[in-house]
């Protein structure tokens, strides 16, 4: 601990530490019923950073072409010390990202902390949550076996199905009319690059966005508050930071529980000329967009289902962006009960349809 | 001690102990494995001492055997191991200097050219280079 | 005078350049006439049978190297018109046939000095061959039904063997014998030494064969057609006693098993006992056994035979082999797809299905003890591919384990965590 403060007085001479002293000293976190989802940021942004680790370190013995991808990855698992372990933790922190940030952002949806003022945060968390689901979507045909082959086959069809863009749009993802070599080249840009500079970007704002505006506190909180009673906050540091630092223990349990009892299998090469494997169905976080676009009927009122599908998801997509916007009541401080159904009612359908799509293979 | 101290020291101690469980798989992962790299294109068969004229070895080239092989003049040839015939593991017949397969009596020549028995096409010739004391092998 | 003089240079020459090459054309014209006095005529002829001849020549190997038709029909090709063209003074001898086609075409086939100027390496002994063969034979004796030269290598239009579009071509030679062979109307009244009828299903059971899907199908001209068995001018069917050396000509490792087996005593036609001779069919394991599919059962039903047993025992150990492999494989598949390295394991498995091709040729020496040696070579290497893949499964519990370890180190700190925190919140 000496070495620690002689370290920072070092750095307080030269760069004038104070204001950022005073900040971590004062910053705390309200205490209330609902404090426990303040939690679920803390732990998206760990995996992220599991994930940027473990990422670059499987970067270092990666190979993008199709020729070599798969053996590789082969050789990571192999050859490589501890090639499985960071693999599996690769993979497993992959979707328990995701889950945690679906979480995050249901969780912040439901206690409106998107309202007046802190649109912007959401916004930029919505943009961060697509990112995300890119970054599932690119990274899972880099091992290049015939699960993620194909997969990626079928989910970039279905861009196909968006009016007058769409096939270009589908060209573009794939580098080309099919899924071969050159759509690898373009999801490992995508992946590598594009896709973790633009989530830096995005990130960097988030968080800073947070760190000014303080944590949101729930509409029903504020109005239980009498006149003039002030909600009680616990300090960010040391008490907030041990609490998050505990629940990062527990997902780093779980990252090692599933890498134990489920590691990731290495599946067989692509091969572009083998048939399309039976039940082939995308990664469970695109499932129920998946097969709710395969239940829709082919032709809606003259119009194709699919593209009728995929506009409804955009359509979903874009509402979501601009929710803060939507809910005036919110913005004024008024619980609004509407988009809360409105979320229950989507919150249902996804697990339900995920369900369903997995049992339906 | 304390409670509080004794708590400090189990928190100090698991702290460490997992940053010391991520530093030692991440220390070891980055340095270089033996083999080098994955062995779809290229790999060291042997070493120069140890393939004499007119003797040949088998060596491992990804999943399926090679044959290298140095010629009585001295000069190395490698091939894919696997007859064309039926898969069988070839062999070298130092008294013949010819490649053969045990299989059905197939022969081929120091080309990888068939010269009598049922396979009906030459060995998969493979490249043979010396890197200083090893000799590396790849696909043509 | 210089003038002259020097047009006299210029003239002199060229007009007798003019005129040797004139005499050239003219005795290049002397030879066209000659040939183009037999085509000229024949071509614009009405009857198919006399203008065909001369329109199959394009692409004739002997056309090429400036044979003509007199040179098998005699005759005067400078004639204008048919008998003097025709003139046995000068030759002329009509449509050569029975044995007078073996007669011209062996005056230059069988002549080494001349063949020697065209086509160095060709054998000179075919009409000699030819004598010895069945066909030789009945013509001789005045049979004119049999094949002679031109029935299988054409009269007019004829190309060299090796040229893909003639009928001595090793794809098109079983096409080539069953012209006559396969049409039951032109084989009719011959007969089988034991005086049953010839056969006409010889090209049709062929067709069904290994040996011709490899010819057309994989291109391999190595594989044998009627010639490579009934030898081509020599023809004949191969002796009851040389069938394991026919056979064995190209499968020589079963043919030395067999000689060394009990059924080489006992098989009157070897090979073909169980591998028939034309419609030499694919084999499989199933050929073997005690079962009514079996070839074995065919003779061997009775239970007490000591061949029902061998056969039986030679079918079980190939049988335990094959799964032994299959088994074994799996496995390695298993630990594969976990991410382990199997390189080794694959090689070794290699090895051993090398050993079942041998294990299928040792079968031919009809022997359960030796075919048990080279089974049990194959069994142990398994052996050593089940103990790694075993190994690595092992390894993979470990790691399981090992987390699991860890796991529970997290935990600690957890509660640590927990009971930290709570001391805090007890102080404030």
């Amino acid at each position: 601990m000496a070495l620690t403060s002689r370290i920072v007085e070092w750095l307080d001479e030269r760069l004038n530490l104070s204001d950022v002293r005073h900040f971590i000293q004062e910053k705390g976190v309200p205490i209330h019923a609902q404090k426990l989802w303040y939690y679920l940021g803390g732990v998206t942004l760990f995996l992220f950073m599991v994930q940027v680790a473990s990422g670059i370190l499987l970067l270092l013995y990666y190979r993008p072409s199709s020729a070599e991808a798969y053996e590789s990855v082969q050789f990571i698992v192999t050859q490589v010390e501890f090639g499985w372990l960071i693999r599996n933790i690769h993979s497993w922190s992959a979707n328990l990202l995701i889950l945690a940030a679906f979480a995050h952002m249901f969780s912040v949806f439901f206690l409106k902390a998107y309202r007046k003022p802190r649109e912007l945060t959401w916004v930029s968390g919505v943009f961060l949550l697509f990112l995300m689901l890119g970054f599932g979507f690119s990274g899972y045909l880099l091992p290049w076996n015939e699960l993620s082959f194909f997969a990626t086959k079928v989910g970039t069809s279905i861009t196909g199905a968006v009016p007058v863009i769409g096939p270009p749009l589908v060209r573009f993802l794939r580098g080309g009319d099919d899924v071969t070599g050159a759509t690898l080249s373009r999801f490992y840009a995508l992946h590598v690059a594009i896709l973790p500079a633009t989530a830096t970007i995005l990130l960097g704002l988030h968080l800073l966005f947070v760190q000014r505006q303080g944590m949101s506190v729930p509409i029903k909180t504020l109005r239980a508050l009498k006149p003039g009673e002030r909600l009680k906050e616990m300090p960010f540091f040391p008490d907030y930071i041990l609490r998050d630092v505990l629940v990062w223990y527990i997902a780093i349990a779980t990252l090692a529980a599933l890498a134990a009892f489920y590691p990731w299998e290495l599946g067989r090469k692509a091969d572009a000329f083998a048939a399309v494997p039976a039940g082939i169905r995308p990664e469970w976080y695109f499932l129920a967009m998946f097969h709710t676009l395969k239940l829709l009927p082919s032709h809606i009122m003259g119009l194709e289902g699919e593209m009728l599908g995929v506009l409804a998801f955009g359509l979903a997509a874009a509402v979501l962006v601009i929710v803060p916007f939507l809910d005036r009541r919110a913005s004024r401080g008024e619980p609004s009960p509407a988009l809360t159904v409105l979320g229950v009612l989507a919150l249902i359908y996804m697990i339900a349809f995920t369900i369903i799509g997995y049992m339906a293979a | 001690m304390n409670r509080r101290r004794f708590l400090d020291g189990i928190l100090g101690a698991g702290f460490t102990s997992t940053l010391a469980a991520i530093v030692y798989p991440v220390w070891r992962y980055l340095i270089p494995p033996v083999s080098g790299e994955p062995a779809t294109q290229s790999v060291v068969a042997a070493r120069a001492a140890e393939v004499k004229a007119n003797s040949a070895l088998l060596f491992k080239f990804g999943s399926k055997p090679g044959l290298l092989v140095r010629t009585p003049e001295g000069e190395l040839q490698a091939f894919s191991a696997v007859c064309t015939h039926l898969q069988c593991t070839v062999q070298y017949k130092a008294d013949t200097s010819q490649i053969w397969c045990a299989c059905h009596n197939g022969l081929y020549d120091l080309a990888g050219n068939v010269v009598s028995g049922p396979p009906p096409r030459p060995l998969e010739r493979l490249t043979v280079n010396q890197r200083g004391d090893d000799i590396v092998v790849s696909r043509t | 005078m210089t003038w002259f003089r020097g047009l006299a240079c210029v003239v002199f020459p060229a007009v007798v350049m003019l005129a040797c090459t004139g005499v050239g054309t003219a005795s290049a014209q002397t030879a066209q006439t000659a040939a183009n006095g037999c085509v000229a005529c024949h071509a614009s002829l009405s009857d198919a049978r006399l203008s065909a001849p001369p329109a199959a020549l394009q692409g004739d190997v002997h056309q090429t190297h400036g044979f003509s038709c007199v040179d098998c029909h005699g005759g005067d090709a400078s004639a204008a018109e048919k008998v003097a063209a025709h003139s046995a003074a000068k030759g002329y001898r009509g449509k050569p046939a029975g044995k007078d086609v073996i007669t011209v075409c062996a005056r230059c086939h069988s002549d080494a000095e001349l063949m020697h100027k065209f086509a160095p390496r060709q054998r000179v002994d075919q009409a000699a061959e030819y004598a010895t063969s069945v066909h030789g034979k009945r013509l001789a004796s005045g049979d004119t039904q049999v094949a002679t030269c031109i029935s299988c290598h054409g009269a007019h239009g004829v190309r060299l063997v090796n040229d893909a579009k003639s009928p001595a071509f090793p794809t098109n030679v079983a096409a080539t014998c069953g012209g006559c062979h396969a049409s039951a109307e032109h084989m009719k009244g011959y007969t089988l030494p034991d005086g049953k009828p010839l056969p006409t299903s010889q090209l049709a059971d062929y067709q069904r064969s290994v040996h011709h899907a490899a010819l057309t199908k994989n291109n391999d001209l190595s594989a044998p057609t009627c010639n490579d068995c009934h030898g081509n001018h020599g023809a004949a069917p191969p002796g009851v006693s040389s069938l394991t050396t026919v056979c064995g000509t190209c499968h020589t490792v079963f043919a030395t098993k067999f000689a060394t087996s009990v059924h080489a005593q006992i098989f009157e036609r070897a090979c073909i006992e169980c591998h028939s001779n034309h419609a030499v069919l694919q084999p499989s394991d199933e050929m073997l056994g005690t079962s009514s599919q079996t070839v074995c059962a065919s003779c061997h039903s009775d239970k007490d035979d000591p061949g029902y047993v061998a056969s039986a025992k030679m079918r079980a150990s190939i049988d335990r082999f094959k799964h032994g492999i299959d088994s074994s494989a799996n496995l390695i598949g298993r630990v594969k797809n976990a991410g382990m390295e199997v390189g080794d394991d694959e090689l070794a498995l290699n090895e051993a299905r090398t050993r079942l091709v041998l294990a299928r040729t040792e079968m031919h020496a009809f022997d359960p003890g030796s075919l048990d040696g080279v089974v049990g070579e194959g069994m142990k290497i398994l052996a050593g591919v089940d103990q790694a893949g075993n190994r690595s499964l092992a390894e993979l519990a470990y790691r399981r384990r090992g987390l699991f370890v860890s796991l529970a180190a997290i935990l600690l700190v957890v509660i640590a965590l927990v009971f930290k925190i709570k001391g805090l919140e007890a102080k404030s």
